[in-house]
């Protein structure tokens, strides 16, 4: 087990006469023992980085050190890492047992019955002993899912990497694997990085999460920083389910306008809005927006259009101006489509951010998850 | 008149109906639907199969067809009592492993290099897999035509040339027997790789790149990543592949007839062309019938391993 540095990773794929820039000048480190997720949309480089710290690819510029040294230029399997993947990646023709034990067969000198008692020892954890003489495809998604871990787990790695692994399972043995998984890890106490594409489980799997766009890191943090306290406007968007919601805005003297709205702000957050900036987005969770009595100040009109019951709560769309907005309320208050509601939002939950660049000028309070709770 | 000419159209119609009643009928059933292919199969091949087989029980010979008497299995017991037949069958034996063996050897090579030229995206992969299947779109008798220049044992042959110029003497591919079985093969490889490089090469794309990832992180060298991932997985194709070039392989006839015409002696005399020879040069249209009846079974034999073989395909 070892602490993994990342500096300065660049990663550049020739493309016909020109190149493309997958990873671009990324740097991260995670802690000895400590789960980062790896997120962003498709084609952002979050696969790329992970199949360089593998050695997978050779990396264009920068350094990985694993603990004290520099792996790169070491053949993947000088770098004592395990890998899972996406499609499971198990021999097809080889059993459980097998294709545990072929990573110890290739790269150790350990006899066969220290092979055997290895691969039997990690079946027994994985609770699949009685699958190990069984071939992939006379196991479900799950049972395969856990062979192909139990395969990364056999080699006793120093770092797990792990490419979307739960992507092919569904939605309800999603949820259980990644409990699993992250109980895994804990009792493993082994660095792991994890790629997926799926927000949610980046908040709940990682002690740490890096947002990757456009093969550039965005911020890395905790999952509740990310939430509460995005770098940029895109961080915003990506982190959280239903998404925030953008209002574009204009400043004009102490107010926000907006095509459907006015919205006054307070002087403490004026202070932070440059002088020359008059162009903004407002940023408002889903589940900040609050339905209110027409009198109540900063409030204004919307029109419910769609309404999306998910037992404790409702996800409403909503038409404000000549665009719809999410707002997430409590299960039991009972709206129906077509109906005009006013709603507002308290202005320490918003986030503006410049209009131009992107770049938060104000976030709403992180609420620290070191808060201590009285039992 | 109006009548008649009126009783003359009403009768015209009932007969249209009719004819369009059992047109439609004779659609309904799936005979009508195979017919233009069973007339095909049965005019070009079980026509001639039938009477390949009736002649192969027959001394018939081609001096005078129609003067023959049926003579039953003594045809099959002469054959397999000449020690031709069993000569025949050596070489065709030779000729046949060896050629399989080396298209196979010569395609993965083939289909590994154009593989990893295409992953890398290099220069010349697709150049490469057009000269290699001209070489198989060419007919088999100007591949034994061209070889047979490329094999002139003269100074003047390319190959002797070239030979010579290293500071060798001239070799007798031709006119020497072992030598002349040897070029056989060789020109026979030469045309059949480009088979067996297009299957390899499709089954190779079917080997998901995860799994050589997850081979290269488990530590296994290139070569165990080709004995231990790459070949369990591409061995339906090879099996259907070996199947397949056997067959073509064991008819061959036109590229050696052209190339060495069974010679010298009989070195290079394959089944298929010990059958061609009994027929036109020694005009035992039995013998030659009963030869191709042996061969038949053999391809059958054959057809029938790979038949059973994509019927239960088992992919793992």
């Amino acid at each position: 087990m070892a602490a993994l540095d990342i500096d300065g990773l660049v990663k550049r794929f020739s493309a016909g006469d020109g190149e493309i820039v997958a990873v671009d000048d990324v740097d991260i480190s995670i802690e000895d023992g400590d789960f980062l997720v790896l997120v962003g949309p498709s084609g952002c480089g979050k696969s790329t980085t992970l199949r360089c710290i593998a050695g997978l690819e050779e990396i264009s510029e920068g350094d990985i050190r694993l603990g004290d040294t520099s792996i790169v230029g070491r053949k993947p399997m000088d770098r004592n890492i395990a890998m899972v993947f996406q499609n499971y990646a198990l021999y097809p023709h080889m059993t459980a047992r097998e294709n545990m034990s072929f990573g110890l067969k290739m790269g150790t000198d350990l006899s066969k019955a220290e092979i055997d008692s290895k691969v039997e020892d990690v079946a027994r954890m994985m609770g699949i002993e009685d699958l190990l003489e069984k071939k992939p495809r006379a196991l479900s998604g799950g049972q395969q899912q856990r062979v192909a871990l139990g395969r990364a787990i056999v080699r006793d790695p120093d770092v797990f990497l792990m490419d979307e692994p739960l992507s092919n399972l569904d939605a309800k043995l999603r949820t259980t694997m990644r409990t699993e998984l992250q109980n895994l890890q804990q009792e493993l106490g082994v660095t792991t990085v994890y790629v997926t594409h799926d927000q949610t489980e980046a908040m709940t799997m990682g002690d740490q999460i890096a947002i990757l766009n456009d093969g550039k890191l965005q911020q890395i943090g905790t999952p509740l920083e990310c939430y509460h306290q995005p770098v940029n406007q895109f961080v915003a968007g990506f982190i959280g389910a239903p998404s925030m919601n953008f209002f574009d805005v204009t400043l004009d003297g102490d107010s926000l306008e907006h095509d459907a709205f006015s919205y006054r702000l307070s002087p403490e957050t004026l202070e932070n809005v440059d002088d020359e900036t008059t162009r903004l987005t407002l940023g408002v969770r889903p589940e900040d927006i609050e339905i209110v009595d027409e009198r109540e100040p900063n409030s204004f009109r919307a029109i419910v259009s769609v309404t999306e019951p998910m037992g404790s709560s409702t996800h409403l769309s909503l038409a404000i101006g000549d665009r719809q907005y999410t707002a997430t309320v409590p299960g039991d208050v009972l709206i129906a489509p077509d109906d005009q509601i006013t709603v507002t939002f308290s202005e320490e939950n918003t986030h503006l951010f410049d209009a131009e660049t992107g770049r938060a000028v104000k976030n709403r309070e992180h609420v620290r998850p070191d808060t201590e709770v009285q039992v | 008149m109006a009548t008649e000419t009126d009783r003359r159209w009403t009768n015209v119609a009932a007969v249209r109906s009719r004819a369009s009643r059992w047109f439609s009928d004779i659609q309904e059933h799936p005979f009508f639907w195979i017919l233009p292919a069973a007339l095909f199969l049965g005019v070009f091949l079980l026509y001639p199969l039938v009477e390949a087989f009736r002649m192969s029980v027959t001394n018939m010979t081609l001096l005078d067809p129609t003067d023959y008497s049926y003579v039953w299995l003594d045809t099959y017991v002469r054959i397999f009592e000449s020690p031709d037949f069993w000569g025949m069958t050596r070489v065709t034996l030779i000729f046949v492993t060896a050629s399989v063996v080396l298209q196979l050897v010569g395609g993965m090579i083939l289909a590994q290099a154009i593989d990893y030229g295409v992953n890398r995206g290099l220069h010349g992969s697709i150049f490469t897999r057009i000269s290699v299947l001209s070489a198989w779109v060419i007919p088999g008798i100007v591949i034994g035509i061209v070889w047979k220049i490329m094999l002139i044992e003269t100074r003047y042959g390319v190959i002797n040339y070239i030979i010579l110029q290293l500071g060798g003497d001239v070799v007798s591919f031709l006119s020497d027997g072992q030598m002349a079985l040897l070029s056989t093969i060789v020109a026979n490889t030469w045309r059949g790789t480009a088979f067996s490089m297009i299957m390899l090469y499709a089954g190779l794309q079917q080997v998901p790149d995860q799994l050589k990832d997850a081979a290269r992180i488990d530590g296994a060298s290139p070569w165990q990543r080709f004995r231990h991932v790459t070949l369990p997985l591409l061995k339906p194709v090879l099996f259907i592949n070996i199947v397949l070039i056997t067959i073509y392989t064991i008819n061959t006839f036109d590229m050696i007839l052209a190339l060495t015409g069974g010679g010298p002696g009989r070195a290079t005399e394959v089944l298929a062309l010990y059958m061609y020879f009994e027929a036109f040069e020694r005009f035992n249209l039995g013998t030659a019938g009963a030869i191709a009846v042996v061969m038949l079974v053999v391809n059958v034999f054959m057809t029938m391993i790979y038949i059973k073989y994509l019927l239960g395909e088992d992919e793992f």
